[in-house]
């Protein structure tokens, strides 16, 4: 795991949109924090961990020379998210002269452009291919399956999907794919639906067969930017509204990709393509990502760069599925890709940094209980929602909660509360609550604070004591 | 939701419903209504307040603390039944946790923030676009032309639009509804015992949807999705259940 500015002495971890962690360093593994964790659970084990979101778009920088050195070797690599690829062999062990000399030779090029931390699997589909590079170990650190249905068989349920349906399989004994994989197809989707239907199909190693959809019109969106575009934010904003339109188009047939090409022109004509690929349907904002994280690689990664801007832009879409998203009842795909297409353009104005949603998460403070995420992005949550935060004042909750307390000014006459300064005037208290005495976590030098509420004419305060000076946390307006 | 924190409540949410006809009456000075004149008989204890329709125009004025902004919420959130909302938050204080509590759904609410004056305008015409209703602090400095020129955009998509001015007034006639807090009170909290608990504010609905009357309304707010008015509702029958 590498950050710039990381320290390798101390224990850190990367997390996952899906609140897990997703890489280690070798101190937070010697402590107990493996791959696949809460982060709750980490932090748990090891509450001294730093941890870090993973940052899609700054990996695939330091991933496209990966992918670059492979692809001289190898055509076709399909990039499954930042430090997986996958990559049809089929041709190229034929080319090379067997399965030991490709794999030598992609070896030594990953070892040239990256180091050490690889490994790499190959079998039949992808899902056992993947599994098998985790599985990889020795000196180069490679694992070759002989048998895709066999390997699959002693791997843990968990690998099979959701954490639901895992749980559910436990619960019904089910604790390997090769127990799963024995049910006959028929028997597993009338009980648990296409979720189970998919983890069937995975775990009898039959991962490529999907359904493929072949439709009567090229699907391929483009555009062309006279000028041409040398601002990567414009480029990424014209993406999701090609995105919304592919996805438009493809939800009108009822068919979603699993992998898309995106090709970029350079001014100069220089073409660059990379094709993505997904287990699960892309939606239009996953593919807007991966557009974004694809011309930025581009852009400030290995190779010319897009000189002279990006003239054109097109994202193709291949892998088709009769599985495309199901939308709402009442809900149309056109009126979904205006509403896409307005906030998207709402972005535009105010900036990516500044149009939100949010999330509920655990905590004691109004401003600790939300997961702010930009709006097309997935939610994180950093703390159980479903654990007890005792010393949490209960609701109703303030409306309005500055993003770091603010002074605050309250006469005090015998430990009672008598006046509020707002603004240039001072208010008369008619009642007051508290204190509730807040502990902060005193390990990273947060102090103890006793909290109140204030109610005067004006309005009810939400305020906290903390060093001996009064702050404001919250307005109930 | 009754007070315990947590997830959004996930009851329907009621921001407006059937108006229940009074006697019409003059115009009287604001002021506390008394009497049993005046209190309304419903056995609902859902909201009944006036709320605004699509495409109609609302004004929540008042300082900040006097609730005018959950107002709002609760009323956003009937809309957020039909699709997104959205709210433009200038001082970049709402918190979320507001809104869930009044049962907007958190998948369902966008927040943008902007303070500029003049991406103000823009940013919020570009959520009127998409959303099913905004809420939009209005900034100092606000020109009257702009904020016409959003009334009339929501007009003419059929969204519906509530401003909250921080600094000042909106202009005058583009409202279909204007309620202004004039006075709030809480309960629950002692002389240092308790817990705040329970809202009651005293507000002036006036505009199109009153007829061109104006209106004293007390409500009551317990901090959840219900909100019930106590006394003073004296509106006139309206043809269609709003909100």
């Amino acid at each position: 795991m590498r950050r710039p500015g990381a320290s390798q002495d101390e224990p850190g971890q990367a997390i996952g949109a899906d609140g897990r962690v997703e890489a280690v360093n070798a101190a937070a593994f010697a402590s107990g924090i493996r791959r696949g964790m809460r982060r709750g659970e980490a932090e748990g084990i090891c509450p001294l961990v730093v941890t870090v979101e993973r940052d899609y778009p700054a990996e695939m920088i330091a991933f496209e020379s990966v992918v670059a050195a492979i692809e001289e070797l190898i055509p076709n690599v399909e990039v499954v998210e930042p430090g997986l690829v996958f990559v049809p062999v089929g041709g190229a062990v034929g080319y090379y002269g067997g399965e030991g000399p490709l794999i030598e030779r992609v070896v030594k090029e990953i070892d040239r452009v990256a180091g050490t931390g690889f490994r790499i699997g190959l079998a039949e589909g992808p899902f056992a291919a993947k599994h098998a590079s985790a599985a990889a170990m020795g000196d180069p650190p490679v694992y070759l399956v002989e048998d895709d249905e066999a390997f699959l068989a002693s791997l843990d349920i968990a690998t099979a999907g959701r954490e639901e349906l895992v749980a559910t399989f436990r619960w019904l004994g089910i604790t390997t794919l090769g127990e799963l994989a024995r049910f006959p197809r028929s028997t597993v989707a009338s009980r648990f639906g296409t979720a189970g239907l998919t983890a069937h199909r995975l775990a009898s190693g039959r991962d490529r067969a999907l359904n493929p959809r072949d439709l009567p019109v090229d699907l391929t969106v483009s555009e062309r930017f006279s000028p041409p575009l040398d601002d990567l934010e414009q480029a990424a904003f014209v993406a999701r509204s090609m995105a919304g339109r592919l996805i438009e188009t493809l939800a009108s047939f009822g068919a979603a990709p699993f992998r898309i090409v995106v090709e970029a022109e350079a001014a100069d004509g220089t073409v660059r393509s990379r094709t993505w690929l997904s287990a699960d349907p892309l939606d239009d904002r996953a593919i807007a990502d991966r557009v974004r994280w694809q011309l930025r690689a581009w852009i400030d990664g290995v190779g010319a760069g897009i000189r002279g801007g990006l003239a054109a832009l097109r994202i193709e879409p291949a892998h088709l599925s009769g599985t495309g998203r199901q939308l709402a009842l009442g809900e149309d795909a056109r009126a979904a890709s205006e509403i896409h297409r307005a906030f998207a353009e709402t972005q535009a104005i105010v900036g990516r940094d500044e149009l939100l949603q949010a999330h509920p998460q655990g905590g004691r403070e109004p401003g600790e209980r939300v997961a702010w995420h930009r709006w097309g992005e997935e939610p994180v949550t950093r703390r159980d929602l479903e654990a007890p935060w005792p010393g949490r004042i209960p609701g109703p909750s303030p409306t309005l909660v500055p993003p770091e307390p603010q002074p605050f000014h309250i006469e005090w006459d015998g430990g009672m509360p008598t006046r509020v300064r707002l603004g240039s005037r001072w208010v008369t208290v008619r009642s007051w609550a508290g204190p509730w005495r807040r502990v902060g976590r005193w390990w990273r030098g947060e102090e103890t604070g006793d909290q109140y509420q204030i109610v005067t004419s004006a309005g009810a305060f939400l305020c906290e004591i903390r060093g001996g000076k009064t702050w404001l946390t919250g307005i109930y307006d | 939701m009754t007070g315990e924190p947590g997830v959004a409540s996930r009851q329907s949410p009621v921001a407006g419903c059937e108006l229940r006809a009074a006697s019409l009456e003059q115009d009287r000075a604001p002021g506390r209504a008394s009497g049993t004149d005046w209190r309304l008989e419903t056995g609902d204890w859902r909201l009944d307040l006036p709320s605004l329709g699509p495409g109609q125009v609302g004004v929540l004025a008042g300082e900040a603390g006097l609730g005018m902004t959950r107002l709002g919420l609760v009323m956003l959130s009937g809309h957020a039944r039909a699709g997104s909302v959205a709210y433009l938050d200038v001082r970049g204080w709402l918190s979320p946790v507001a809104a869930w509590e009044v049962g907007i759904e958190p998948e369902r609410l966008v927040i943008a923030r902007c303070r500029d004056v003049v991406r103000w305008g823009k940013a919020v015409a570009a959520l009127l676009d998409g959303a099913a209703a905004v809420l939009a602090e209005v900034p100092a400095g606000a020109k009257d032309v702009s904020i016409r020129k959003l009334a009339a955009l929501a007009r003419n998509r059929g969204t519906t639009l509530l401003l909250r001015p921080l600094d000042g007034t909106v202009p005058a006639g583009i409202a279909h509804l204007t309620l202004e807090a004039q006075e709030i009170s809480w309960s629950g909290a002692g002389d240092g015992h308790g817990r705040i608990d329970r809202r009651t504010t005293l507000l002036t609905a006036s505009g199109k949807t009153m007829r061109g009357m104006t209106r004293t309304i007390e409500m009551e707010d317990d901090g959840s999705n219900a909100v019930r008015v106590v006394s003073g509702v004296a509106v006139a029958e309206t043809r269609s259940v709003a909100g």
